[in-house]
């Protein structure tokens, strides 16, 4: 008989073989009572949930209950990894961050990269999973089998930079053997928005999930990088497959552009289509004056001193640093802003010069919030002073469009929401309601306070439907890759609402796969079918392209569920007006959406087989999706009787 | 007697950013083409022109298993709306009308990074 706390070694020949790509636990953490404990988890629970975005929606549906809000100690913080996470394939390093979020209050699912997948991964973990609210500041440090709360008084008022700063030197590391995600001030003051960044310029940045980590006072995760081996059942496919994506992704005409640049050719691109927002959606059109070829991906990147910065095991052109080449801060080392950077540090707020912009993107990571919403804010607040909503008197400053400094200035505000920052520090619906008038007008944000990403939807109506439809706090099927593949038309007219509709329901499902693989999005811009191929190579199982999808649109099924749970229902679907409303210049001048909102909502639940009534996966979508189980708590025992 | 075919006329073909590297291009800012084509060219007929001059912006712009079709690649624009909003792939042009071709964005749509 077997003592408890011991494995005997019968118990470890009847246990189940653990499929290649795992570590096979869960480290458990309970801040309240400082209790840490890993946990293996079934292999049949990988084979449904594989990892990242679906082991978090697991998490979040056994064991946050309806009242435990963003803010409450039942609330679970799970940073994921997934089956690649440590493997050769391009960009495995990162993590998925599964929690209940504090702009939605719902579910969300947001990634970064860099090492910290890597590394925990490594030291034998599959994923953190955080309970609990902790009496005093503290940070997580993991080193293999040695894991401890740390206090963390030391850290506080650190940025994200000076925090990593500061735990290499305390723990003395350098390099990639530390990585460390941590909050700033932002999610220090419980700001709505905050984000979690780490491994200096890596941000897991949507639906508020600095703010739950700074409630639970968690200041910062360390993970040294372990030392144990990870298996993959099928070493040579792994790598077979692994260099398959690699080709496709340097060849592939859409792909090589990401392959080369990352997403700094997004700018002229998505000016070009009149869906770069410009001054908080007042125009689509670049001022006069200024030179879009400086927008170039070329020229943004070679107008910097820059330097590579890639993610484990990554070999794309993608992530840089870059120095300051003239300006107040000449000399300083930056992020390269990714798009997203370049449009909500730039763009929204009126601001055109790309160091400066660079600048302060790299600002805003280190208070870390999530750029997009700070864009949103703080081109409401830029847009409601020049139309008098908001006076000098209010904000305590003048603050005009393209104003770096002053934009750094209100960032900086609502970090320790002082003045008027502690409004602001809500977000800008909250922030818009709340002020009322005129001003609530001109505010960008959707039903279910979704942070729109840093585009303008109006030209993009594909985004638009799926950033207020979606389950997770952001886009939730994101835009078309390669949708041939799935038996979908190559290009579809963006202002036919039928078109769009149906292809935002068809596609859903890949970004969800893609978010539990623990690999970086942009290295999933790739074939679903290699990525199950590589999938099936390091675990063993039979993936295809099919089950992927199937597999995603489980786990949307989940979020939804969940959010409905939570009291977020269809009632919430819709853009602001100013959101919803018509561009008045560019390429999409005069395309309205608001008159065809209804038809394309009845349209896109058609298409993910969920009642347009109450928002509820119907029964029969559930059983295809292998989650009949769910039936009774979504529909009632009665239906699951029938 | 003597009969006389309509003049042509020229379509401009703009070529942007990384999408211009397929027709000798270095990857950024504009090449313009000027395509002379009878009256009465579709979209296609001038992308095709253009295409059988530059093999490699064949391959990125036209679906390999449907060659009437384009493929995922390259997001084609007239007169700065994009195909489906005036026109479709065989829509006459006229003269002095200007065809984009831009590279079709998959990227940051979900991450900071």
């Amino acid at each position: 008989m077997a003592h408890a706390g011991v494995v005997t070694a019968t118990e470890e020949r009847t246990a189940p073989a653990l499929p290649g790509g795992y570590a096979g636990r869960l480290l458990r953490v309970d801040l309240g009572s400082g209790r840490t404990w890993s946990e293996p988890w079934a292999p049949e629970d990988m084979r449904v949930y594989l990892g990242g975005a679906g082991l978090g929606a697991k998490v979040l549906w056994e064991e946050v209950p309806p009242e435990a809000h963003w803010d409450h100690p039942e609330n679970r913080l799970v940073l994921a990894t997934g089956p690649f996470a440590g493997l050769p394939v391009w960009g495995t390093g990162g993590l998925t961050v599964v929690t209940r979020g504090a702009m939605t209050d719902g579910a969300t699912s947001t990634q970064a990269n860099g090492f910290f997948g890597a590394n925990l991964k490594v030291s034998g973990y599959d994923a953190i999973v955080i309970q609990g609210q902790a009496p005093a500041w503290v940070y997580l440090y993991v080193h293999g089998d040695q894991v401890e709360l740390r206090d963390a008084t030391g850290l506080l008022g650190k940025d994200t930079w000076e925090t990593q700063d500061a735990l290499n030197a305390e723990l003395g590391y350098s390099g990639h053997m530390l990585s460390v995600y941590s909050i700033g001030p932002a999610g220090e003051n419980l700001v709505r928005f905050a984000a979690i960044q780490g491994d200096y310029g890596h941000v897991a940045s949507k639906n508020g999930v600095g703010a739950v980590m700074g409630k639970k006072r968690l200041k910062a995760v360390a993970i040294v990088r372990g030392t144990r081996a990870i298996r993959a059942a099928d070493p040579r496919g792994v790598i077979a497959a692994a260099d398959e994506i690699a080709y496709d992704l340097k060849t592939n005409p859409a792909a090589r552009t990401l392959y080369e640049y990352g997403t700094l050719p997004g700018v002229v691109n998505l000016h070009g289509l009149g869906a770069l927002p410009i001054k908080n959606y007042t125009t689509s059109v670049a001022p006069p004056g200024v030179d879009m070829k400086q927008w170039e991906a070329p020229a943004l990147r070679n107008g910097f001193d820059h330097r590579g910065h890639q993610c484990s095991a990554c070999g794309m052109h993608h992530c840089h640093m870059q120095v300051l080449p003239s300006g107040k801060y000449k000399g300083q080392i930056v992020d390269e802003p990714e798009y997203e950077g370049w449009s909500g540090a730039g763009w929204t707020i009126g601001l055109t010069d790309p160091v400066a912009v660079s600048w302060l993107n790299t600002q805003i990571d280190r208070a870390c919030v999530d750029v997009n919403e700070f864009g949103w804010l703080c081109g409401w607040v830029m847009e409601c002073q020049e139309k008098g909503y908001i006076t000098e008197r209010d904000l305590g400053f003048r603050l005009t469009w393209g104003d770096a400094e002053g934009a750094n200035r209100l960032l900086q505000m609502i970090n320790r929401r002082e003045g008027m920052g502690d409004l602001l520090a809500e977000g800008v619906k909250i922030a818009a309601e709340r002020r009322g008038g005129p001003a609530a007008e001109c505010a960008i944000y959707t039903g279910k306070n979704a942070s729109p990403r840093g585009h303008d939807h109006r030209a993009r109506w594909d985004e638009l439907l799926d950033t207020c439809t979606g389950s997770t706090g952001t886009l939730e099927t994101g835009p078309p890759v390669f949708p041939t593949e799935l038996g979908l038309p190559a290009r579809i007219n963006p202002f036919d609402p039928d078109q769009v509709a149906r292809q935002v329901a068809a596609l859903n499902g890949r970004r969800h796969f893609e978010d539990s693989l623990g690999a970086c999005i942009f290295t999933t811009r790739t074939h679903v079918e290699l990525l199950a191929r590589a999938l099936s190579a390091a675990t063993g199982w039979e993936w295809t392209r099919d089950e992927a999808m199937r597999f995603g649109r489980r786990v949307g099924a989940i979020f939804r569920a969940f959010n409905l749970r939570c009291g977020i229902g269809t009632d919430r679907e819709w853009p602001s007006k100013r959101y919803g409303s018509v561009p008045v210049d560019g390429p999409a001048q005069g395309q309205a959406i608001e008159k065809h909102w209804d038809h394309m909502l009845d349209v896109w639940y058609e298409g993910m087989g969920y009642d347009r009534r109450t928002g509820r996966p119907k029964p029969e979508t559930l059983e295809a999706l292998g989650l009949g189980w769910m039936i009774p708590a979504v529909w009632g025992q009665e239906a699951a009787r029938k | 007697v003597t009969t006389r075919s309509a003049p042509p006329i020229a379509v401009l073909v703009e070529v942007l950013s990384w999408v211009n590297k397929f027709v000798g291009g270095p990857g950024t800012g504009e090449i313009a083409l000027t395509e002379e084509v009878e009256r009465g060219a579709t979209v296609r007929a001038v992308l095709r022109q253009v295409t059988d001059r530059h093999p490699e912006l064949e391959r990125a712009l036209w679906d390999p298993d449907r060659p009437r079709e384009l493929g995922d690649n390259i997001e084609v624009m007239v007169n700065n709306a994009v195909l489906g909003v005036s026109h479709d792939l065989d829509s006459e042009l006229l003269n002095g009308d200007r065809i984009t071709l831009l590279g079709q964005y998959m990227g940051g749509a979900w991450w900071d990074a």
